[in-house]
């Protein structure tokens, strides 16, 4: 197999965008051409999850590949689920590590925000289990809910400690210009304060508004492609050196223990496998919290931090900026937005800023190796990607 | 007449499994439908439960009560709870109710209450 780099990447805000998908998913890729100086590709690589539900649009690399004038490339659209992105990224990887490809363009793009928040949380809710599950009225957040409650009682994980999460992402993100919420919360405000209630309703008990991310549109991309072109680029040479995916059961009552996440585990063991690096190695990571309670498991099922510790890793102020192993420096989907399809390939847009020191005023020192992880229904079908810049 | 929730029990090893899969979880050796259908039983233990507020718009409720349960064969099933306050770990028995209406179809499924 050949070397991965990046050469190029580009992002829109998370947020309510007004202007239509193709376009929400070609101008990240315009900023990613521009900047690179890469003019042509060989193959579009385009993740979505909804565009032909929510958007009333299928085919939606077809389109992408058009509208920037790419055509005769070769175009797909992808689609698993939020893990969408990071799978994108591995078909991208896959094609230019296997010689088919030199230059690949992967682009992750949602736009959710066209339909109300109860369409949205239904679409999403299409992923759970139709018989098993769905018909119940079963929820992603209702998931979350259900997997939160067993894990803090089994290991003396608090509501204020789910809440640190929120306030450690949501002060990240009033960093990142393209992050959805500039909102600085506070513990008093979301938990202590005779208002907190009103201020962060139980939405899936024991689950708050400010365990939750938001529903965002948003687009990023990223340009994949061989060593020699990638040093033409004159940028830090990053190299996408691991892979790893992993599945678990459908139905989230079928697995052995429900506080596991089986599926994390194994993809970022696979990751670290194929990059030869371990869990200690990494200086930054970008987790898939679009649940509060995900971020402190994953970051024990990554293998940061022992079962059970990554609560007190957190109150200790390991995983802020500055701190031992800064995660979510971008925001995370809990204040940098989660546009389901998009996520994947947002996470690995910030690894590849913070690994080329530019960053800005969220820069993690000396980042040299970084680590995404983008989660696929209730922790069903993981993708874990591993960053090492060179020299 | 009292209606069941079926789960499917492989003729070569054994194993129940809900929901249905075309290949045994357990053995990996049977042939599509090599399963008994057998009913689920409706006694089981509260695993862990939420109160969900902002439901799906098929439901008028203000909230939904879902948890998972473990039946007393061991197996596993997500459901409706009827319960005022739950904890987790307590005895509680199901009805097979109506659980889900929408513009064409209604839904069965298990719906939880204290045992």
């Amino acid at each position: 197999m050949r070397d991965v780099y990046v050469a190029g990447i580009g992002i829109t805000s998370f947020t309510r965008l007004e202007y239509p998908l193709v376009e929400i998913a070609a101008y990240p890729g315009l900023m990613a051409m521009r900047e690179s100086g890469i003019k042509s590709i060989d193959q579009l690589y385009v993740a979505n999850m909804g565009a032909a539900r929510v958007n009333h649009q299928s085919g939606l690399a077809s389109a992408v590949v058009d509208n920037l004038s790419l055509t005769p490339a070769g175009a797909e659209t992808i689609e698993n689920g939020p893990a969408s992105g990071a799978s994108a990224i591995k078909q991208g990887f896959l094609a230019v590590a296997s010689g088919m490809h030199d230059t690949v363009m992967v682009i992750g793009a949602e736009r959710m925000r066209e339909v109300n928040n109860l369409e949205a949380t239904d679409f999403v809710a299409t992923l759970t289990h139709p018989m098993a599950e769905y018909i119940y009225g079963v929820t992603l957040p209702s998931l979350a809910g259900m997997f939160a409650r067993l894990y803090m009682e089994k290991y003396g994980v608090t509501s204020r400690h789910l809440a640190m999460v929120a306030v450690k992402n949501h002060k990240h993100a009033m960093d990142n210009f393209y992050a959805h919420l500039h909102e600085e919360i506070t513990l008093e405000g979301i938990l202590d304060s005779p208002d907190a209630s009103t201020n962060n309703p139980i939405v899936a008990d024991p689950l708050r508004y400010y365990d939750m991310c938001p529903v965002s549109d948003g687009g990023a991309c990223l340009i994949l492609t061989t060593a020699d072109l990638a040093k033409k680029t004159g940028k830090p040479m990053v190299r996408l050196a691991g892979v790893g995916q992993a599945t678990d059961t459908h139905a989230v009552h079928d697995r052995k223990d429900p506080t596991d996440l089986l599926a994390v585990r194994e993809a970022a063991k696979k990751s670290f496998a194929m990059a030869g690096v371990k869990p200690a190695d990494v200086h930054v990571a970008e987790l898939h919290d679009a649940f509060t309670i995900l971020e402190i498991v994953e970051s024990e099922e990554a293998g940061f931090f022992e079962r059970g510790q990554g609560h007190v890793a957190l109150q200790e102020g390991y995983t802020r900026i500055g701190g031992k192993l800064p995660i979510n420096p971008s925001g995370g989907l809990k204040a940098k937005g989660h546009p389901v399809g998009a996520t994947g390939v947002g996470q690995a847009h910030e690894i590849v800023l913070q690994l080329w020191s530019e960053a800005g005023k969220r820069q993690v020192k000396n980042a040299k190796v970084g680590f995404t992880c983008n989660f696929g229904g209730f922790g069903n079908n993981v993708v874990c990607l591993t960053f090492i810049r060179e020299g | 007449m009292e209606r069941n929730i079926y789960a499917y029990k492989c003729k070569r090893c054994g194993h129940v499994q809900y929901p249905y899969r075309t290949i045994c979880r357990n053995c990996h050796e049977n042939d599509h439908n090599e399963f008994d259908i057998v009913p689920l039983p409706k006694k089981g233990k509260l695993l862990t439960f939420t109160h969900l507020f902002n439901p799906p718009s098929d439901f008028s409720t203000v909230f939904l009560s879902l948890g998972i349960v473990e039946l007393e064969d061991g197996s596993r099933i997500t459901g409706q709870l009827s319960i005022e306050r739950p904890t987790i770990g307590m005895h509680v028995r199901a009805n097979v109710e109506v659980v889900r209406k929408d513009e064409y179809n209604q839904y069965y499924g298990m719906v939880f209450y204290e045992a």
